[in-house]
């Protein structure tokens, strides 16, 4: 028995080359792009929405990638509003890649959009190893998953600057202190910056802007 | 739950190099680097190492992971080291926490999101009784590789 030291490609590093292709070409083309990450009916889709009633305000034109495993309710979602959209099913893929963000990008009309929002798959596991090239990264929960969320799934948190913790409207309904999840995430965290958001009504949409730099 | 894709990405690496400097003799193990970010299952990577092996040059190898912890490097105070991780009663789980453990400045990732093959233990003997000529160059057939055993 003897061993051989090798060296071959590192995968996430591959991941991370892909990320960067990507980047570069939000970049070129002038586009601001956010990966939006959350928890399964957190509201993810509602608060892109919000964000981007706002950002139109504000003379800036809106695309969204609806990401999902199937279907394209998310994608109908963002074209009614009149967003220019995108509609990314995964087949089967828990998270959404640079490698097939780059493919959608390809077709996607970025001379068309200021400001992208690419809605991953609703998931806090998975997404969290793979960077799509975006300057920004959110993730979304929301009160009524429990105030446990947070530590549940400690290293995505661990790993992403903002987070919008939704719903809140509800919180006494359903017996959750939002607090416990901020204080959690700020543990995990202590740089990340949290909003407080009801995407229904839209409150916390403008601080969440801010936060994100939009 | 993306362990069978990653793995499918090492094996695929692993496939394409021993293509170019074939090995001689069964790969009893492969060795790789696992990054303490990356949130995969140990259980589930071997798991699907095993499947996905299977009809492959490598099939019955065993993978061998070894965890690398999270480095950062601090843009304000020039630290760059390992990192301090939040360990709650309860929580089950020790989290690296992503900020300088030395002036609490935001941090860069320097290492802790690897995954990469980094190694293989060959058994020695023959598998098709090759002459002893083939047997001593099976070194020089690795290529750049270097042979830790000397």
């Amino acid at each position: 028995m003897h061993d051989i030291r090798l060296g071959t490609e590192d995968v996430i590093r591959r991941q991370i080359e892909l990320a960067s292709r990507n980047h570069k070409l939000f970049q070129d083309r002038n586009v601001r792009a956010f990966n939006v990450m959350g928890a399964i009916g957190s509201g993810k889709t509602l608060l892109i929405l919000r964000l981007a009633e706002r950002l139109k305000d504000k003379g800036l034109r809106v695309g969204a990638i609806a990401g999902d495993v199937a279907g394209d309710d998310d994608y109908q979602r963002f074209v009614a509003a009149g967003l220019v959209a995108a509609n990314l099913n995964t087949g089967d893929d828990c998270h959404l890649d640079a490698h097939r963000v780059g493919h959608a990008l390809e077709s996607f009309p970025l001379g068309d959009v200021d400001v992208l929002f690419i809605e991953n798959v609703g998931n806090l596991v998975c997404p969290a190893d793979f960077p799509l090239g975006t300057e920004g990264e959110l993730v979304v929960i929301s009160v009524t998953e429990g105030d446990d969320m947070v530590r549940k799934h400690p290293k995505m948190f661990a790993q992403t600057d903002v987070l919008a913790v939704n719903k809140v409207d509800l919180a006494s309904f359903v017996g959750v202190d939002p607090m416990v999840l901020v204080d959690d995430y700020r543990r995990l965290n202590p740089h990340g910056k949290v909003v407080l958001t009801d995407a229904k009504s839209g409150r916390g949409a403008d601080d969440l802007l801010a936060v994100l730099g939009l | 739950m993306h362990e069978y894709s990653l793995a499918h990405a090492l094996l695929e690496g692993l496939t394409e190099h021993l293509g170019q400097y074939p090995v001689q003799g069964r790969v009893k193990a492969v060795h790789i680097r696992k990054g303490e970010l990356l949130i995969l299952s140990e259980e589930a990577l071997a798991e699907a190492w095993r499947i996905l092996t299977d009809g492959t040059p490598v099939a019955g190898s065993e993978l061998r992971i070894e965890k690398v912890p999270v480095r950062v490097r601090c843009p304000a105070c020039g630290y760059e080291g390992p990192v301090r991780y939040v360990s709650e009663e309860g929580w089950h789980f020790v989290v690296p926490v992503l900020a300088c453990p030395q002036c609490t400045g935001r941090a860069e990732v320097v290492e802790g999101r690897d995954l990469a093959i980094v190694g293989l233990s060959v058994d020695d003997a023959p598998l098709d009784r090759p002459s002893t000529e083939e047997r001593n160059g099976s070194r020089r057939l690795l290529g750049e590789d270097r042979d830790l055993c000397g």
